[in-house]
């Protein structure tokens, strides 16, 4: 067996180009799946009326299902209301004008929100309840013993798992190649059938992805150094 | 100044409080004292709307509440008036003693940040933390912990203060501290109620005693009248436990 070491250097290089578009992934679906994770979150402890039943079925559908199945029946279903939207309304917005790459934002999102919303929730519930009473006793509203006392203590403790969750979608990411979005992965196949060299094109793509892992658990402990401060000293 | 009209609160079936009637004047300290599981802290807490009365009136400074159907301003407003000490300190565990202070002058009340800030050292200082200011909770004792939440209590200049036994999970060497800062804040005149079992603590700083038993005050009085000459057989019995040959001295 020969490998051809510079030609995984040169793939690497090719490569990089596809990086922006990976994390542009990642981070938009993580970014909207904790904003939705949130709201679900709270919806599911303040246990709102009828919204609360409409959550807990949107969690454990998605949570059981595939990511790629989210993604193919919003690839699929998606245009359909979209369009069946623009006539009844007459808008002139029609679904080809969406990029493929909106589709993956849009489903990874949905998929991101429901495992987050776990992970939000147990994060909030981890804050010892004296903290919020705490915050009420000296006549802050909800919205301000949320914001100030509740949410940044669950933050620190839910940073782990949502470093996590940030791993498990920048891997997930490579599912994008099924609607065409071309990817770090995507790349690497169109670089290893162009050169019959599929193992150093599969090499490198795997160093990428490991380097940006690397990268995220790095931030992850900077963040973590910073935030937890308070617990010097402390028990837990 | 305080008033409450037929507190009731029951969880689930269990009816935690069957009535409570008191009146508490401005400048006054109250003590509270009863048996574990007599309602003194849900009495309290209820006082705080933390624990929401199945019925009743409470009327703080003027601001009176009906519990059966209150608005969130209502409530929002009532609590304003009260500030409350907890069992367990709970303090802002990442926020530091100073931030803890001020956090409620800046927050909720909107002082300038500077003002709030020269207020709150002050504060600290006068429980005796003024080398303290920034430490967080985990770096601090328990006895350190509750003066800072007796600063952050009194920070907010409360028509009243609650004390949920601010003492009882310190180590005993710390409870001195403690008991010392809650008595020189009695002194100044601000009302504060007070659920304790520092029987000695309770006769030296309240100036009226209230006993409570399975919801209901069963006696009420100074605390020459209640701990020297209880009426009461369950008062009686509940005070034997303190002071063995049954007779309360001084
Ligand atoms: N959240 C709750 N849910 C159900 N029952 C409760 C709750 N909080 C308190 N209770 C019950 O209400 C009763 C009174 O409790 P409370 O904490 O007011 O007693 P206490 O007088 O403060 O006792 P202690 O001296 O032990 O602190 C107890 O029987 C307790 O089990
Ligand atoms: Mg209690």
């Amino acid at each position: 067996m020969n490998i051809d070491l510079p030609f995984i250097w040169s793939s690497l290089i090719e490569l990089l180009s596809a990086i922006p578009t990976t994390l542009a992934i990642t981070a938009v679906s993580m970014l909207c799946g904790l904003a939705i994770g949130t709201v679900v979150a709270l919806i599911r402890l303040y246990k709102v009326p009828l919204l609360h039943h409409i959550a807990a079925a949107y969690v454990t559908f998605i949570r059981g299902t595939p990511m790629l199945t989210h993604l193919l029946l919003i690839y699929f279903g998606l245009p359909v209301i979209i369009d069946a939207l623009s006539d009844q309304f007459g808008w002139s917005f029609r679904s080809v004008n969406i990029p493929m790459i909106g589709f993956a934002y849009i489903s990874f999102s949905i998929t991101a929100g429901a495992y987050l919303s776990e992970v939000v929730r147990s994060g909030l519930q981890a804050v010892n309840k004296g903290q919020i009473e705490a915050a009420y006793s000296i006549g802050m509203t909800t919205r301000q013993a949320l914001g100030r006392i509740v949410f940044p203590q669950a933050f620190a403790i839910l940073l782990p798992s949502l470093s996590n969750s940030t791993i498990s979608m920048l891997h997930g990411s490579t599912l994008v190649f099924t609607v065409s979005v071309v990817d770090i992965n995507a790349k690497s196949q169109i670089i290893a059938s162009a050169n019959w060299k599929f193992f150093e094109a599969f090499i490198a793509a795997a160093i990428i992805y490991w380097g940006l892992t690397i990268l995220i658990e790095r931030l992850t402990a900077m963040v973590e150094k910073r935030i937890n401060i308070y617990n010097r000293g402390g028990v837990t | 100044m305080i008033k409450l009209t037929q507190i009731k609160k029951s969880f689930g079936r269990h009816q935690v409080l069957k009535g409570i009637d008191l009146t508490v004047e401005k400048g006054q300290v109250v003590a509270i004292l009863g048996p574990s599981g007599s309602g003194k802290t849900t009495l309290l807490r209820c006082m705080n709307y933390l624990e929401r009365p199945s019925e009743g009136e409470i009327t703080i400074d003027e601001f009176t509440l009906n519990c059966r159907r209150p608005s969130k301003s209502d409530i929002h407003e009532l609590r304003k008036k009260s500030a409350m000490v907890f069992q367990q300190y709970n303090l802002f565990r990442h926020k530091t003693a100073l931030e803890n202070v001020m956090e409620g002058l800046v927050i909720v009340q909107k002082v300038p940040k500077e003002q709030a800030r020269v207020r709150s050292i002050e504060l600290l200082e006068k429980v005796g933390l003024g080398s303290k200011l920034d430490s967080y909770p985990s770096q601090l004792s328990g006895g350190q912990q509750q003066r800072v939440g007796i600063a952050r209590a009194l920070a907010l200049n409360p028509k009243v203060i609650l004390f949920d036994e601010p003492t009882s999970s310190l180590d005993p060497e710390l409870v001195g501290e403690v008991l010392s800062v809650i008595r020189k804040i009695a002194k100044e005149g601000i009302t504060m109620i007070i659920v304790t079992h520092e029987m000695g603590f309770a006769q030296e700083v309240a100036g009226h005693v209230i006993f409570i038993d399975d919801g209901v005050i069963v006696e009420r009085g100074t605390p020459n009248e209640l701990f020297g000459s209880p009426k009461e057989e369950r008062t009686k019995q509940f005070l034997k436990r303190f002071t063995p040959d049954g007779v309360y001295s001084i």
